[in-house]
């Protein structure tokens, strides 16, 4: 039982959520041939559609806001609710049960990994200007941290940041930026230090992206849209008071980043990732597909369901544990590494029971539509920490097993 | 006619570079994009210039009289390519079921036009389902009453279907499915193409309204035919995608060998090596499965059909791992458009399900094998 001020608060977050929102349609119990089959999972919308989903984003946003639901672990000061993980959750879940805006393009990059980054590691009156217009919907932040000599290896950025008098001057490419196209702030890693060793001689910045010298270039995916950008930073002027920690000290505000990010993409999310690891979608799948007593295909089916139950009872005990004010460690990287697998599987075993179904549009409902979750899914295993970075974390972090020998140039970069 | 190691090492040499010369990447994404999906002037250079059309076509009927080794190499090489033209529909479906009808007539009429590239031809089977199995065909042939018969339905993912000037269709009659052709400018004959996931394999839906057609081989022969032209097309395919495997292979291991992460090349951290070696086990089993169906094809072993089950299995599988890999291998820069992992992919993808997919040819490799 949750105590009496949890009961309280989710029926709040009802009442609320009752006069915005209908309530959803499960998208895990399908009536086949019915609704809206759509399988992308990155945005593969015109660029008009597109904004109007984000102009929507970003007016729910404002509205769960103006309510007291858009940052419930927030701090008051800074707009926020000052309520605890467990409410965070408790309203996730009350959501989840209404048809709401998709507010990804804020919430996984910005308000999931780059808000708390800011809270963390700001100074005061940027925490002001930023914070309660992020969690308002007004400011979408990205992650300026990949360049394309640095990906794995972030602490390798070359992207330059030199002092001149009360300002940095930065130069440099970003890559793979997220929502860079739709944001008011960038988050970037920056070498200030090149003698240095490597992960001591960054420094981490606050850009906005409307600063001059910053230029937002539009990098189509395999999936044919573009959700991902280069950043070309040139002569880009960022004053001291927009530095987040210590000068040369970015790689521990780096660090928190990406505990925030292990933390947002290894959990679950709606849509089709929903649809395609559920039990119901997928039976009705193969009874339309007159695969239903393939008994090959059960055994994958089977397979694939005990991964993906497993991995979501894997990551109920973390959010119990956060609920004890535990914080989650290293071993996230399970669930962000099934994340990935699971989802590529399902993709896979889809295509089988859809066999030339999925090659070609027939026009029939639910079938090429999963097309657009198959070619998603190499990026799955590469976003976020490749699969190798993921197990070398596990290896040595958890396991402690020794580091894979490297030569004394590299040695000192990788500690 | 078999080349022997020398004459096929030539021919995989001169179709190399000729892919090189006519179907380089930037090629490739143009045709995609276009229609018909294909470069004429290409297509007519590949016959007139390496006679490709024909090398698997018997003499008598204006061929070279080579066969499925020779073929083979030639698929290999246009799967590496990622070639863009009616090939794989002409030469490998349309022309070998012909041949398999044993209809010396119809061989006579359509064969020398096919192998002097002059024309394009493909086989319709699968219907809306996608299946190939000969017993779930519904389009119905009628006859006219004058000797000659006429179609009534609709096929699905007939390759080159709004372009080839022949349209070799399954249909049922009395007799069971039977072997029939239709000239491409038939009244009644209408096709829509269909977007496709792999782009570069242009794909169709025909509807037949009435349409005159002419019996190819025996009445009720077509679930014969259609057993033979599998087994030669799956082993055709499978060179094809070994070609592919093996080029997704090579650009792994090259890039693992430039790209640098934490000071080293990528290639030098085991996860990627043992990778590498991974894709590289598959492909050399792939390339050995494909190439061994295809001798035996060529003796007329009693094993062909359990080989070409094996090849078809095993180079899709094959495929598919290092087209997926090779994306890895990349990274972030894998994943994009402007890169060419995922043109392979996507041909991965749609090979690997072309005839109905894993389930479909484990159990005929299970078949075969009598279990
Ligand atoms: C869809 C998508 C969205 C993204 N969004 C963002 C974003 O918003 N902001 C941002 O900053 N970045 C973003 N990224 C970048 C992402 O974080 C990097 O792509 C990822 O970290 C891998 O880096 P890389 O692409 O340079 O590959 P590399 O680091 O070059 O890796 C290539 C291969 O080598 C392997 N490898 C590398 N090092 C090791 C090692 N030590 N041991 C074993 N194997 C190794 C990798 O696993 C991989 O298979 C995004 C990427 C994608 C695909």
């Amino acid at each position: 039982m949750e105590p009496d001020d949890m009961q309280d608060f989710a029926a709040e977050a009802r009442r609320f959520l009752d006069a915005h929102a209908a309530k959803a349609p499960d998208r895990t119990a399908v009536t086949w041939g019915e609704g809206d089959d759509s399988m992308a999972y990155f945005s593969s919308l015109p660029p008009e559609e597109e904004a109007e989903q984000v102009r929507r984003a970003r007016e729910w946003q404002r509205i769960r806001h103006g309510h007291g639901f858009g940052w419930i672990t927030g701090p008051p000061e800074y707009g926020g609710r000052g309520l605890t993980a467990v409410h965070d959750l408790l309203y996730d879940a009350v959501e989840s049960e209404y048809d709401v805006p998709d507010t990804g393009v804020l919430g996984v990059v910005g308000l999931g990994m780059i808000g708390p980054t800011i809270l963390a590691h700001a100074q005061p009156h940027i925490k002001d200007r930023w914070l309660p217009a992020m969690y308002r919907g007004d400011a979408i932040a990205c992650q300026l941290f990949s360049e394309p000599g640095a990906g794995s290896d972030l602490a390798s950025v070359a992207t330059r940041a030199v002092r001149e008098g009360e300002d940095w001057v930065l130069n440099g490419q970003k890559v793979w930026t997220s929502v860079a196209h739709h944001s008011e702030i960038g988050l970037a890693l920056t070498r200030t230090n090149p003698g240095a060793p490597k992960h001591r001689g960054i420094t981490a910045f606050l850009v906005p992206m409307d600063a001059p010298g910053v230029e937002v270039r539009p990098l189509r995916q395999m999936t044919g849209g573009a959700d991902f950008n280069e950043v070309f930073l040139t002569d880009v002027r960022v004053p001291d008071d927009h530095r987040l920690g210590e000068v040369d000290g970015g790689w521990t505000v780096a660090l928190t980043t990406l505990m925030n990010e292990r933390n947002t993409v290894g959990s679950e999310g709606a849509g089709p990732v929903a649809a395609a690891l559920s039990p119901d979608h997928l039976s009705a799948l193969m009874r339309a597909t007159w695969t239903w007593d393939d008994r090959a295909l059960r055994g994958r089916l089977a397979e694939l369901l005990v991964d993906a139950m497993a991995t979501g009872y894997l990551n109920d005990r973390a959010r119990r544990t956060l609920r004890a004010g535990i914080a989650p460690g290293p071993e996230r990287s399970v669930a962000k590494l099934m994340y990935g697998q699971n989802l590529t599987r399902a993709a896979h075993f889809v295509s089988e029971c859809l066999g030339p179904r999925i090659i070609a549009d027939t026009g029939r409902w639910g079938t090429y539509a999963w097309s657009e979750l198959l070619l998603a899914t190499p990026a799955l295993r590469i976003l976020g920490g490749t699969e190798e970075i993921m197990k070398n974390i596990l290896a040595e972090r958890v396991l402690g097993l020794p580091k894979e020998p490297v030569t004394t140039m590299a040695k000192e970069v990788r500690s | 006619m078999t080349a022997d190691d020398s004459e096929l090492k030539e021919l995989r040499a001169s179709v190399r570079e000729f892919m090189e010369a006519k179907s380089p990447e930037e090629a490739v994404r143009k045709l995609m994009e276009s229609e018909p999906h294909f470069d004429t002037e290409v297509w007519a250079q590949a016959a007139d210039q390496l006679r490709l059309p024909g090398l698997a076509i018997p003499e008598e009927y204006g061929g070279d009289g080579f066969g499925l080794v020779e073929l083979g190499v030639v698929l290999e090489e246009m799967g590496r390519a990622l070639f863009c033209a009616p090939f794989f529909a002409t030469v490998l479906l349309a022309a070998q079921a012909l041949l398999a009808s044993g209809d010396k007539e119809a061989c006579a009429r359509h064969l020398p036009g096919i192998a002097a590239g002059r024309t394009t031809a493909t086989l319709a089977v699968a219907e809306d389902n996608g299946s190939w199995d000969p017993a779930l065909i519904t389009v119905r042939a009628l006859p006219d009453g004058n000797g000659g018969w006429r179609l009534k339905g609709r096929k699905c993912f007939v390759i080159d279907g709004t372009t080839a000037d022949l349209v070799l269709v399954v249909a049922r009659t009395v007799a069971g499915p039977s072997l029939f052709a239709v000239d491409r400018s038939a009244t009644g004959l209408s096709a829509e193409p269909l977007e496709t996931l792999d782009a570069t394999r242009a794909m169709a839906r025909l509807t037949f309204d009435s349409v005159s057609a002419t019996l190819v081989g025996a009445d009720g022969a077509g679930g014969r035919i259609m057993a033979r032209v599998l087994d030669i097309a799956s082993v055709g395919l499978a060179a094809e995608q070994a070609g592919g495997a093996r080029r997704c292979l090579e650009t792994s291991a090259e890039y693992a060998r430039v790209r640098h992460q934490f000071g080293r090349p990528i290639g030098s951290f085991q996860a990627v090596k043992h990778k590498c070696a991974d894709m590289l086990v598959q492909v050399e089993l792939a390339e050995a499965s494909a190439r061994e169906a295809a001798r035996l094809a060529t003796e007329d072993a009693p094993d062909f059909p359990v080989a070409a089950a094996v090849a078809h299995a095993c180079c899709s599988r094959a495929y598919m791992v290092a087209a997926m890999e090779n994306i890895h291998v990349h990274g972030g820069i894998g994943f994009t458009w402007e890169h060419p992992a995922h043109l392979y992919f996507r041909r991965a993808k749609s090979s690997q399900l072309l005839f109905g997919g894993p389930a479909v040819y484990h159990e005929r490799l299970l078949d075969r094998l009598g279990i």
